[in-house]
């Protein structure tokens, strides 16, 4: 339990809120006392500081939450994409970089997600995009189906690679390959995902001609 | 033009119960983060909370200012 706390503080933190809140709530409706200054701080304490903390702590926790591997598989769409990273046989980048363990269970969220000052919250605007595209189009599609109509939106950026892997470490410059196409993987003309190079992410990816 | 007075109660008592729905669905959401209740918590349900806020606020400026009112000599009684 309590090292349940310590690793999700603000899930825990928010549920705490909730359940303060909701027995403060609850006790109002069923014993109704007497409208006294007390009952209205109990009240200001059970419809404001409470819920907006739980809401407050609940936040972060729901925006950690999504950016599980099991929260992008939780749409049906998406599990052969999640049992692919999961494999410990795979060899795609996808499940190679779930194996690192800086990246573990949330690595489709490190790799799908853009970055800079405003990154999580053009991440999250995608997101909504999905779900809506989701629930109006794909809920009911097979999974042969989907596999065949499902594309990236837009071509993967080298920038999602470079975040971590930055081109100026003389390891990365050591490999020839690298240090010739320098300056067309930073400028993005090379995909590092491109077939010759490291290859799709996962193994249902299509060539850019097939989208 | 009918009017239609709620009174301090009933307003609380609502709110109370608007502000259980609103923390239901964030309850929901926390424990089982999939799209879907992710979604309505961050949206119906915190609708949900800011109205169930804004009813108790209401509440209390309209207390706030019936007492203010009452203390002010020969002010116009609203009933």
């Amino acid at each position: 339990m309590v090292s349940w706390i310590i690793a999700k503080p603000f899930l825990a933190g928010a549920l705490l809120c909730a359940a303060c809140a909701a027995v403060l709530a609850l006790w109002f409706l069923l014993r109704r006392p007497a409208l006294t200054r007390t009952t209205k701080l109990v009240l200001l304490a059970a419809i404001g500081v409470l819920p907006l903390a739980a809401a407050a702590t609940g936040n972060v926790a729901g925006f950690e939450a999504t950016k599980a591997r099991g929260f992008c598989g939780s749409c049906h769409v998406m599990t052969p994409y999640q049992h692919d990273s999961e494999d410990h046989r795979s060899i795609t980048l996808a499940a190679r970089h779930a194996r690192n363990e800086l990246f573990g269970d949330e690595n489709c969220y490190a790799c799908h997600a853009d970055y800079g000052m405003f990154g999580t919250v053009v991440t999250k605007l995608g997101g909504l995009r999905h779900i809506y595209e989701y629930a109006l189009h794909y809920r009911n599609m097979s999974l042969d189906e989907a596999r065949a109509t499902i594309h990236i939106r837009k071509p993967f950026q080298n920038a999602t690679c470079m975040h971590c892997h930055s081109t100026a470490g003389p390891s990365w410059n050591a490999v020839k390959d690298h240090a010739s196409l320098l300056d067309r993987v930073r400028a993005g003309t090379v995909s590092c995902a491109s077939a010759g190079c490291h290859g799709p992410a996962h193994p249902f990816s299509k060539p850019e001609a097939a989208r | 033009m009918i009017k239609f007075r709620l009174s301090a109660m009933t307003a609380l008592r609502i709110s109370a119960v608007l502000t259980l729905v609103g923390l239901a669905f964030m309850a929901w959401s926390m424990l089982q983060p999939t799209p879907m209740p992710v979604m309505l918590a961050m949206s119906v349900g915190q609708g949900f909370g800011c109205t169930a806020f804004a009813l108790y606020l209401y509440v209390v400026v309209r207390d706030i200012r019936r007492a203010r009112r009452e203390q002010v000599p020969g002010a116009r009684d609203p009933s």
